[in-house]
Protein backbone atom coordinates (compact mmCIF):
# COMPACT_ATOMS: atom_id res chain seq x y z
CA UNK A 1 0.00 0.00 0.00
CA UNK A 2 1.35 3.72 -0.85
CA UNK A 3 -0.71 4.75 2.35
CA UNK A 4 -1.71 2.63 4.91
CA UNK A 5 -3.57 4.84 8.31
CA UNK A 6 -4.55 2.92 11.15
CA UNK A 7 -7.03 4.04 13.71
CA UNK A 8 -5.90 7.43 14.06
CA UNK A 9 -7.45 9.43 16.56
CA UNK A 10 -6.86 13.10 17.64
CA UNK A 11 -8.39 15.36 20.70
CA UNK A 12 -7.78 19.20 20.60
CA UNK A 13 -8.00 20.01 24.04
CA UNK A 14 -11.36 17.85 25.02
CA UNK A 15 -13.07 18.06 21.19
CA UNK A 16 -12.22 15.13 19.14
CA UNK A 17 -11.47 15.49 15.76
CA UNK A 18 -10.55 11.89 14.47
CA UNK A 19 -12.03 9.32 15.99
CA UNK A 20 -10.35 6.03 14.64
CA UNK A 21 -9.71 6.70 11.26
CA UNK A 22 -8.65 3.61 9.15
CA UNK A 23 -7.47 4.25 5.51
CA UNK A 24 -5.73 2.20 2.79
CA UNK A 25 -4.69 3.34 -0.39
CA UNK A 26 -2.69 1.49 -2.84
CA UNK A 27 -0.81 2.41 -5.57
CA UNK A 28 -1.80 4.70 -8.37
CA UNK A 29 -4.99 5.48 -6.89
CA UNK A 30 -5.82 8.87 -5.92
CA UNK A 31 -8.62 9.21 -3.32
CA UNK A 32 -11.44 12.33 -2.95
CA UNK A 33 -12.03 12.86 1.03
CA UNK A 34 -14.91 15.27 1.65
CA UNK A 35 -16.17 16.47 4.68
CA UNK A 36 -17.33 20.04 5.99
CA UNK A 37 -15.45 22.54 7.56
CA UNK A 38 -14.17 21.17 11.13
CA UNK A 39 -14.50 17.59 9.57
CA UNK A 40 -11.29 16.93 10.14
CA UNK A 41 -9.80 16.41 6.90
CA UNK A 42 -6.73 19.07 7.54
CA UNK A 43 -6.26 17.75 10.93
CA UNK A 44 -5.68 14.09 9.06
CA UNK A 45 -3.67 15.51 6.28
CA UNK A 46 -1.06 16.98 8.78
CA UNK A 47 -0.90 13.80 10.86
CA UNK A 48 -0.82 11.67 7.50
CA UNK A 49 2.13 14.62 6.43
CA UNK A 50 4.07 14.06 9.73
CA UNK A 51 3.09 17.75 10.90
CA UNK A 52 1.03 16.64 13.56
CA UNK A 53 1.15 14.03 16.78
CA UNK A 54 -1.97 11.62 16.50
CA UNK A 55 -2.69 10.88 20.03
CA UNK A 56 -3.31 6.67 18.81
CA UNK A 57 -2.32 5.13 15.75
CA UNK A 58 0.12 4.93 13.16
CA UNK A 59 0.55 6.00 9.17
CA UNK A 60 2.91 4.32 6.76
CA UNK A 61 3.63 5.36 3.57
CA UNK A 62 5.46 2.93 1.65
CA UNK A 63 5.97 0.93 4.37
CA UNK A 64 7.71 3.41 6.44
CA UNK A 65 6.18 4.68 9.53
CA UNK A 66 5.73 8.60 9.63
CA UNK A 67 6.93 8.62 13.13
CA UNK A 68 9.50 5.82 13.57
CA UNK A 69 11.17 6.62 10.09
CA UNK A 70 10.12 10.30 9.55
CA UNK A 71 13.38 10.79 6.90
CA UNK A 72 12.37 7.87 5.10
CA UNK A 73 8.52 8.28 5.28
CA UNK A 74 9.08 12.18 3.80
CA UNK A 75 11.17 11.48 1.15
CA UNK A 76 8.24 9.68 -0.73
CA UNK A 77 6.29 12.72 0.39
CA UNK A 78 4.91 15.58 -1.47
CA UNK A 79 2.12 18.28 0.01
CA UNK A 80 0.46 20.96 -1.17
CA UNK A 81 -2.02 22.99 1.30
CA UNK A 82 -3.71 26.22 2.10
CA UNK A 83 -0.17 27.97 2.13
CA UNK A 84 2.60 28.29 -0.99
CA UNK A 85 5.31 27.66 1.11
CA UNK A 86 6.91 30.03 -0.62
CA UNK A 87 9.29 32.29 0.68
CA UNK A 88 8.19 35.86 -0.54
CA UNK A 89 11.94 37.52 -0.96
CA UNK A 90 13.24 34.64 -3.62
CA UNK A 91 11.98 33.88 -6.77
CA UNK A 92 10.42 31.66 -7.94
CA UNK A 93 13.65 29.68 -9.26
CA UNK A 94 15.28 30.23 -5.76
CA UNK A 95 12.11 28.68 -3.91
CA UNK A 96 12.44 25.72 -5.85
CA UNK A 97 16.29 25.48 -6.08
CA UNK A 98 16.09 25.93 -1.96
CA UNK A 99 13.31 22.73 -1.54
CA UNK A 100 15.39 20.57 -4.15
CA UNK A 101 18.39 21.13 -1.75
CA UNK A 102 16.59 20.11 1.03
CA UNK A 103 15.46 16.78 -0.58
CA UNK A 104 19.02 16.68 -2.31
CA UNK A 105 17.36 16.02 -5.97
CA UNK A 106 19.56 15.03 -8.55
CA UNK A 107 19.93 17.16 -11.86
CA UNK A 108 18.20 19.92 -9.97
CA UNK A 109 17.95 22.29 -12.58
CA UNK A 110 17.06 19.83 -15.01
CA UNK A 111 13.95 18.96 -12.60
CA UNK A 112 13.30 22.54 -12.07
CA UNK A 113 12.56 23.61 -15.62
CA UNK A 114 10.88 20.45 -15.97
CA UNK A 115 8.58 21.35 -13.25
CA UNK A 116 8.86 25.09 -14.61
CA UNK A 117 7.18 24.84 -18.29
CA UNK A 118 4.68 21.40 -16.77
CA UNK A 119 3.30 24.35 -14.21
CA UNK A 120 3.42 27.08 -16.92
CA UNK A 121 5.81 29.66 -14.63
CA UNK A 122 9.12 29.48 -16.92
CA UNK A 123 7.64 33.01 -17.63
CA UNK A 124 7.72 33.89 -13.82
CA UNK A 125 10.64 32.21 -12.90
CA UNK A 126 12.61 35.34 -12.09
CA UNK A 127 9.78 37.30 -10.35
CA UNK A 128 9.67 37.19 -6.04
CA UNK A 129 6.95 35.09 -4.94
CA UNK A 130 5.68 38.07 -3.33
CA UNK A 131 4.42 39.70 -6.37
CA UNK A 132 2.78 36.30 -7.19
CA UNK A 133 -1.10 35.69 -7.81
CA UNK A 134 -3.03 33.04 -5.93
CA UNK A 135 -3.01 31.12 -8.73
CA UNK A 136 0.56 31.33 -9.58
CA UNK A 137 1.30 30.57 -5.82
CA UNK A 138 -0.49 27.56 -5.99
CA UNK A 139 1.32 26.46 -9.84
CA UNK A 140 4.53 26.82 -7.72
CA UNK A 141 3.12 25.04 -4.44
CA UNK A 142 2.76 21.77 -6.73
CA UNK A 143 5.80 21.84 -8.43
CA UNK A 144 8.03 22.64 -5.03
CA UNK A 145 5.62 19.34 -3.84
CA UNK A 146 6.38 17.38 -6.95
CA UNK A 147 10.59 18.28 -7.39
CA UNK A 148 11.07 15.59 -5.59
CA UNK A 149 8.97 13.04 -7.44
CA UNK A 150 7.21 12.03 -4.35
CA UNK A 151 4.83 8.31 -4.25
CA UNK A 152 2.30 9.86 -2.41
CA UNK A 153 0.93 13.40 -2.44
CA UNK A 154 -0.78 15.32 -0.24
CA UNK A 155 -3.36 17.93 -1.40
CA UNK A 156 -5.68 19.86 0.56
CA UNK A 157 -8.08 21.94 -0.97
CA UNK A 158 -6.07 22.54 -4.01
CA UNK A 159 -8.71 24.28 -6.10
CA UNK A 160 -9.35 27.19 -3.59
CA UNK A 161 -8.93 30.15 -4.93
CA UNK A 162 -8.19 28.80 -8.81
CA UNK A 163 -9.26 30.31 -11.92
CA UNK A 164 -10.98 28.10 -14.57
CA UNK A 165 -7.45 27.58 -16.80
CA UNK A 166 -5.65 26.80 -13.49
CA UNK A 167 -7.96 24.73 -12.42
CA UNK A 168 -8.18 22.02 -15.46
CA UNK A 169 -4.43 22.81 -15.68
CA UNK A 170 -4.18 21.33 -11.89
CA UNK A 171 -6.21 18.50 -13.34
CA UNK A 172 -4.30 17.92 -15.48
CA UNK A 173 -1.12 17.85 -13.15
CA UNK A 174 -2.75 15.16 -11.00
CA UNK A 175 -4.21 12.85 -13.25
CA UNK A 176 -0.46 12.81 -15.12
CA UNK A 177 0.54 12.28 -11.94
CA UNK A 178 -1.70 9.06 -10.83
CA UNK A 179 -1.33 7.85 -14.40
CA UNK A 180 2.61 7.63 -13.71
CA UNK A 181 1.93 5.78 -10.69
CA UNK A 182 1.67 7.86 -7.87
CA UNK A 183 -1.13 7.75 -5.24
CA UNK A 184 -2.93 11.07 -3.96
CA UNK A 185 -4.96 12.05 -0.86
CA UNK A 186 -7.12 15.42 -1.91
CA UNK A 187 -9.49 16.57 0.26
CA UNK A 188 -11.98 19.59 -1.19
CA UNK A 189 -15.71 20.81 -0.75
CA UNK A 190 -16.03 20.69 -4.79
CA UNK A 191 -17.02 16.67 -4.91
CA UNK A 192 -17.26 17.19 -9.00
CA UNK A 193 -13.61 18.60 -9.49
CA UNK A 194 -12.39 15.93 -7.02
CA UNK A 195 -14.40 13.18 -8.89
CA UNK A 196 -12.47 14.24 -12.10
CA UNK A 197 -9.29 13.53 -10.90
CA UNK A 198 -9.80 10.63 -8.12
CA UNK A 199 -11.29 7.13 -8.74
CA UNK A 200 -12.20 6.86 -4.40
CA UNK A 201 -14.23 9.23 -2.89
CA UNK A 202 -14.70 9.19 1.19
CA UNK A 203 -16.56 11.54 3.33
CA UNK A 204 -15.37 12.24 6.56
CA UNK A 205 -17.95 13.39 9.08
CA UNK A 206 -17.48 14.82 12.81
CA UNK A 207 -13.95 12.84 12.43
CA UNK A 208 -15.61 9.23 11.38
CA UNK A 209 -15.37 8.12 7.46
CA UNK A 210 -18.91 7.47 7.06
CA UNK A 211 -18.16 7.12 3.28
CA UNK A 212 -15.32 5.03 1.13
CA UNK A 213 -16.31 3.90 -2.09
CA UNK A 214 -15.27 3.93 -5.78
CA UNK A 215 -16.11 6.54 -8.19
CA UNK A 216 -17.78 3.85 -10.10
CA UNK A 217 -20.03 3.19 -7.70
CA UNK A 218 -21.63 6.48 -7.55
CA UNK A 219 -23.07 8.34 -9.82
CA UNK A 220 -20.44 11.46 -10.28
CA UNK A 221 -23.67 13.61 -10.36
CA UNK A 222 -26.09 12.85 -8.28
CA UNK A 223 -23.20 12.09 -5.51
CA UNK A 224 -22.57 15.72 -5.86
CA UNK A 225 -25.64 16.92 -5.59
CA UNK A 226 -26.36 14.79 -2.60
CA UNK A 227 -22.93 16.26 -0.79
CA UNK A 228 -24.09 19.50 -1.00
CA UNK A 229 -27.71 18.85 0.78
CA UNK A 230 -25.81 17.16 3.02
CA UNK A 231 -23.31 19.91 3.70
CA UNK A 232 -25.84 22.66 3.95
CA UNK A 233 -28.04 20.63 6.44
CA UNK A 234 -24.79 20.20 8.73
CA UNK A 235 -23.82 23.88 8.25
CA UNK B 1 26.15 -15.98 5.98
CA UNK B 2 25.86 -13.04 8.14
CA UNK B 3 23.72 -12.63 11.24
CA UNK B 4 21.56 -10.40 11.36
CA UNK B 5 23.42 -8.01 14.39
CA UNK B 6 26.08 -7.31 11.79
CA UNK B 7 23.62 -6.94 9.03
CA UNK B 8 21.96 -4.35 11.35
CA UNK B 9 25.20 -2.65 11.94
CA UNK B 10 25.92 -2.46 7.75
CA UNK B 11 22.30 -0.75 7.31
CA UNK B 12 23.73 2.00 10.21
CA UNK B 13 26.99 2.61 9.02
CA UNK B 14 25.75 2.94 5.25
CA UNK B 15 22.86 5.41 6.61
CA UNK B 16 25.22 7.53 9.07
CA UNK B 17 27.39 7.84 5.38
CA UNK B 18 24.26 9.15 3.44
CA UNK B 19 23.14 11.39 6.39
CA UNK B 20 26.18 13.16 6.74
CA UNK B 21 26.02 14.78 3.11
CA UNK B 22 22.18 15.23 4.03
CA UNK B 23 23.14 17.10 6.89
CA UNK B 24 25.95 19.52 5.30
CA UNK B 25 23.52 19.98 2.47
CA UNK B 26 20.36 20.74 4.50
CA UNK B 27 22.45 23.00 6.91
CA UNK B 28 23.68 24.89 4.03
CA UNK B 29 20.73 25.22 2.25
CA UNK B 30 18.92 27.01 5.14
CA UNK B 31 21.75 29.00 6.10
CA UNK B 32 21.85 30.45 2.80
CA UNK B 33 18.21 30.77 1.84
CA UNK B 34 18.16 32.93 5.68
CA UNK B 35 21.01 35.11 4.73
CA UNK B 36 19.43 36.26 1.02
CA UNK B 37 16.03 36.56 2.64
CA UNK B 38 17.80 39.07 5.53
CA UNK B 39 19.49 40.45 2.86
CA UNK B 40 16.40 41.25 0.94
CA UNK B 41 13.86 41.95 3.01
CA UNK B 42 16.43 44.20 5.51
CA UNK B 43 14.32 43.24 8.78
CA UNK B 44 17.05 41.84 11.58
CA UNK B 45 20.14 43.24 10.91
CA UNK B 46 19.36 47.36 10.77
CA UNK B 47 16.92 47.00 13.95
CA UNK B 48 19.77 45.38 15.40
CA UNK B 49 22.21 48.28 14.89
CA UNK B 50 19.92 50.82 15.92
CA UNK B 51 19.47 48.96 18.94
CA UNK B 52 22.65 48.31 19.84
CA UNK B 53 23.60 51.85 19.15
CA UNK B 54 20.94 53.32 21.14
CA UNK B 55 22.38 51.25 24.15
CA UNK B 56 25.59 51.88 23.30
CA UNK B 57 25.04 55.81 22.99
CA UNK B 58 22.88 56.21 26.12
CA UNK B 59 25.15 54.34 28.15
CA UNK B 60 28.33 57.06 26.70
CA UNK B 61 26.15 59.93 27.25
CA UNK B 62 25.24 58.78 30.80
CA UNK B 63 28.54 58.63 31.73
CA UNK B 64 30.10 61.11 30.47
CA UNK B 65 31.09 63.11 33.66
CA UNK B 66 31.84 59.72 35.63
CA UNK B 67 33.95 57.89 32.64
CA UNK B 68 37.54 57.29 34.14
CA UNK B 69 40.34 55.07 33.60
CA UNK B 70 39.01 52.60 35.93
CA UNK B 71 35.41 53.25 35.00
CA UNK B 72 35.63 52.73 31.28
CA UNK B 73 36.44 49.02 30.84
CA UNK B 74 33.59 48.02 33.22
CA UNK B 75 30.85 50.62 30.91
CA UNK B 76 32.40 49.53 27.74
CA UNK B 77 31.70 45.91 28.85
CA UNK B 78 28.23 46.47 30.03
CA UNK B 79 27.49 48.37 26.67
CA UNK B 80 28.70 45.27 24.93
CA UNK B 81 26.89 42.51 26.60
CA UNK B 82 23.94 44.54 26.99
CA UNK B 83 23.36 45.67 23.00
CA UNK B 84 24.56 42.19 22.25
CA UNK B 85 21.59 40.75 24.57
CA UNK B 86 18.63 42.37 23.08
CA UNK B 87 20.07 43.17 20.05
CA UNK B 88 20.54 39.26 20.08
CA UNK B 89 16.82 38.46 21.02
CA UNK B 90 15.77 40.64 18.95
CA UNK B 91 17.19 39.26 15.99
CA UNK B 92 16.41 35.46 17.62
CA UNK B 93 13.04 36.20 17.89
CA UNK B 94 12.27 37.06 13.91
CA UNK B 95 14.47 33.89 12.71
CA UNK B 96 11.22 31.38 13.06
CA UNK B 97 8.53 34.22 12.83
CA UNK B 98 9.96 34.98 9.29
CA UNK B 99 8.81 31.05 8.79
CA UNK B 100 5.15 31.68 9.89
CA UNK B 101 4.60 33.64 6.33
CA UNK B 102 2.93 31.29 3.80
CA UNK B 103 3.72 28.45 5.93
CA UNK B 104 7.31 28.25 5.20
CA UNK B 105 7.89 26.08 8.47
CA UNK B 106 5.65 23.03 7.25
CA UNK B 107 7.86 23.21 3.93
CA UNK B 108 10.93 22.92 6.29
CA UNK B 109 9.72 20.19 8.43
CA UNK B 110 8.06 18.56 5.43
CA UNK B 111 11.53 17.86 3.96
CA UNK B 112 13.31 14.93 5.13
CA UNK B 113 15.60 16.71 7.68
CA UNK B 114 16.14 15.91 11.05
CA UNK B 115 14.67 18.05 13.17
CA UNK B 116 18.29 18.90 14.64
CA UNK B 117 19.28 19.60 11.38
CA UNK B 118 16.80 22.46 11.15
CA UNK B 119 17.72 23.71 14.76
CA UNK B 120 21.62 24.04 13.83
CA UNK B 121 21.19 25.76 10.81
CA UNK B 122 18.69 28.62 12.44
CA UNK B 123 21.70 28.25 15.05
CA UNK B 124 24.35 29.02 12.61
CA UNK B 125 22.47 31.55 10.72
CA UNK B 126 21.63 33.54 14.43
CA UNK B 127 25.57 32.99 14.97
CA UNK B 128 26.36 34.97 11.88
CA UNK B 129 23.97 37.48 12.49
CA UNK B 130 25.03 38.49 15.41
CA UNK B 131 28.64 38.15 14.41
CA UNK B 132 27.88 40.82 11.81
CA UNK B 133 26.48 43.12 14.30
CA UNK B 134 29.56 42.20 17.08
CA UNK B 135 31.92 43.42 14.23
CA UNK B 136 29.71 46.82 13.60
CA UNK B 137 29.16 47.80 17.62
CA UNK B 138 32.95 46.45 19.20
CA UNK B 139 35.33 49.09 17.17
CA UNK B 140 32.75 51.73 18.07
CA UNK B 141 32.09 51.19 21.69
CA UNK B 142 36.65 50.56 21.82
CA UNK B 143 36.60 53.99 20.41
CA UNK B 144 33.45 55.68 22.43
CA UNK B 145 34.74 54.36 25.94
CA UNK B 146 38.43 54.86 24.85
CA UNK B 147 39.34 50.95 25.95
CA UNK B 148 42.66 49.59 25.11
CA UNK B 149 42.39 45.77 24.57
CA UNK B 150 44.50 44.49 27.08
CA UNK B 151 44.19 40.91 26.59
CA UNK B 152 44.71 40.97 22.60
CA UNK B 153 42.20 40.67 20.13
CA UNK B 154 42.08 37.50 19.54
CA UNK B 155 41.04 36.62 23.34
CA UNK B 156 38.80 39.18 22.93
CA UNK B 157 37.10 37.76 19.30
CA UNK B 158 36.65 34.40 21.08
CA UNK B 159 35.26 35.49 24.41
CA UNK B 160 32.55 37.53 22.32
CA UNK B 161 31.78 34.62 19.62
CA UNK B 162 31.72 31.93 22.93
CA UNK B 163 28.93 34.72 24.39
CA UNK B 164 27.53 35.02 20.78
CA UNK B 165 26.90 31.07 20.72
CA UNK B 166 25.28 30.59 24.11
CA UNK B 167 23.15 33.88 23.31
CA UNK B 168 22.25 32.04 20.51
CA UNK B 169 21.94 28.88 21.36
CA UNK B 170 19.29 29.81 24.02
CA UNK B 171 16.93 32.32 21.50
CA UNK B 172 16.79 30.44 19.19
CA UNK B 173 15.56 27.38 20.52
CA UNK B 174 13.06 29.99 22.57
CA UNK B 175 12.05 31.43 19.05
CA UNK B 176 11.23 28.40 18.00
CA UNK B 177 9.09 27.74 21.08
CA UNK B 178 7.28 30.73 20.75
CA UNK B 179 6.68 30.99 16.92
CA UNK B 180 5.95 27.24 16.75
CA UNK B 181 4.07 26.62 19.82
CA UNK B 182 1.05 29.01 21.62
CA UNK B 183 3.28 30.14 23.87
CA UNK B 184 3.23 34.14 24.37
CA UNK B 185 5.64 35.99 22.60
CA UNK B 186 6.84 38.12 26.02
CA UNK B 187 7.21 34.60 27.66
CA UNK B 188 10.48 34.64 25.24
CA UNK B 189 12.43 37.36 26.83
CA UNK B 190 11.83 36.49 30.06
CA UNK B 191 12.96 33.01 29.79
CA UNK B 192 15.86 33.60 27.87
CA UNK B 193 16.96 36.68 30.12
CA UNK B 194 16.53 34.43 32.95
CA UNK B 195 18.63 31.43 31.35
CA UNK B 196 21.34 33.80 30.22
CA UNK B 197 22.19 35.05 33.27
CA UNK B 198 24.56 32.66 34.81
CA UNK B 199 26.16 33.07 31.41
CA UNK B 200 26.65 36.59 31.47
CA UNK B 201 28.61 36.71 34.87
CA UNK B 202 31.71 34.85 33.12
CA UNK B 203 31.51 36.39 29.58
CA UNK B 204 31.67 39.95 32.01
CA UNK B 205 34.50 38.81 33.60
CA UNK B 206 36.22 37.69 30.80
CA UNK B 207 35.49 41.37 29.14
CA UNK B 208 36.56 43.10 31.83
CA UNK B 209 40.10 41.01 32.06
CA UNK B 210 40.98 41.99 28.20
CA UNK B 211 39.86 45.36 29.11
CA UNK B 212 42.29 45.32 32.02
CA UNK B 213 39.77 46.40 34.67
CA UNK B 214 40.74 43.01 36.36
CA UNK B 215 43.34 40.79 37.23
CA UNK B 216 43.16 37.47 34.79
CA UNK B 217 44.60 34.81 37.28
CA UNK B 218 43.23 33.80 40.26
CA UNK B 219 46.00 35.41 43.32
CA UNK B 220 45.90 38.81 41.61
CA UNK B 221 41.52 38.63 42.11
CA UNK B 222 42.38 38.52 45.88
CA UNK B 223 43.19 42.36 45.84
CA UNK B 224 40.38 43.61 44.06
CA UNK B 225 37.62 45.07 46.02
CA UNK B 226 34.20 44.94 45.87
CA UNK B 227 34.15 42.32 42.66
CA UNK B 228 30.67 40.56 43.92
CA UNK B 229 29.56 37.54 42.09
CA UNK B 230 32.51 38.30 39.67
CA UNK B 231 35.04 37.17 41.83
CA UNK B 232 33.21 33.40 41.89
CA UNK B 233 34.73 32.82 37.97
CA UNK B 234 38.46 33.05 39.69
CA UNK B 235 39.99 33.81 36.70
CA UNK B 236 40.41 34.48 32.90
CA UNK B 237 40.79 30.64 31.82
CA UNK B 238 38.30 29.93 34.11
CA UNK B 239 35.67 32.43 33.21
CA UNK B 240 36.35 30.76 29.08
CA UNK B 241 35.77 27.22 30.47
CA UNK B 242 32.40 28.08 31.90
CA UNK B 243 31.71 30.06 28.62
CA UNK B 244 32.60 26.81 27.11
CA UNK B 245 30.30 24.75 29.11
CA UNK B 246 27.31 26.63 29.18
CA UNK B 247 27.56 27.04 25.34
CA UNK B 248 28.00 23.23 25.08
CA UNK B 249 25.72 22.38 27.56
CA UNK B 250 22.90 24.71 25.71
CA UNK B 251 23.93 24.35 22.00
CA UNK B 252 23.72 19.99 22.61
CA UNK B 253 20.18 19.91 24.68
CA UNK B 254 18.21 23.03 22.40
CA UNK B 255 19.34 20.51 19.69
CA UNK B 256 18.19 17.92 21.25
CA UNK B 257 14.72 19.62 22.37
CA UNK B 258 14.03 21.26 19.74
CA UNK B 259 12.80 17.77 18.01
CA UNK B 260 9.88 18.34 20.81
CA UNK B 261 8.99 21.09 20.16
CA UNK B 262 8.36 21.20 16.72
CA UNK B 263 6.39 17.75 17.51
CA UNK B 264 2.60 19.22 17.52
Amino acid sequence: MALNVCSITKTFVTRPVLRGIDLAVPEGQALCLCGINGAGKSTLLRIVAGLLRPDNGSVRIDGHDIRSEPEKAKRRLGMISHASMAYPELTVLENLAFAARLYGVPDRMGRIEELLTGAGLMSYRHDRAAILSRGLLQRLAIARALLHRPALLLADEPFTGLDGDSTERLITIFNRFVRDGGTILMTTHDTRLGLRCCRRVAVLDRGSLILDAMKEDVDANRFADDYLSYARGMS
Amino acid sequence: MKDSGETNLESQISDLRFRIPDLWLGLRAIIVKDIVVELRARQVLPTMVVLGMLIVFILRMASDSALTDTAAPVLGAAALWVAFLFSGLLAQERSFASEQQNGCIDGLLLAPLDPGTIYLAKLLANVIMLTIFEAIVVPIVIIAFDLHVAGGWFRLAAVLLLGNLGISSVGTLFSAAVQLTRTRGSLLSIVVLVILMPMMIPATFALLVLFGAMPGEAQGLASVQGTGALAFVGSFPAAVGYLLAFDAIFVVASWLLFGLIIDD
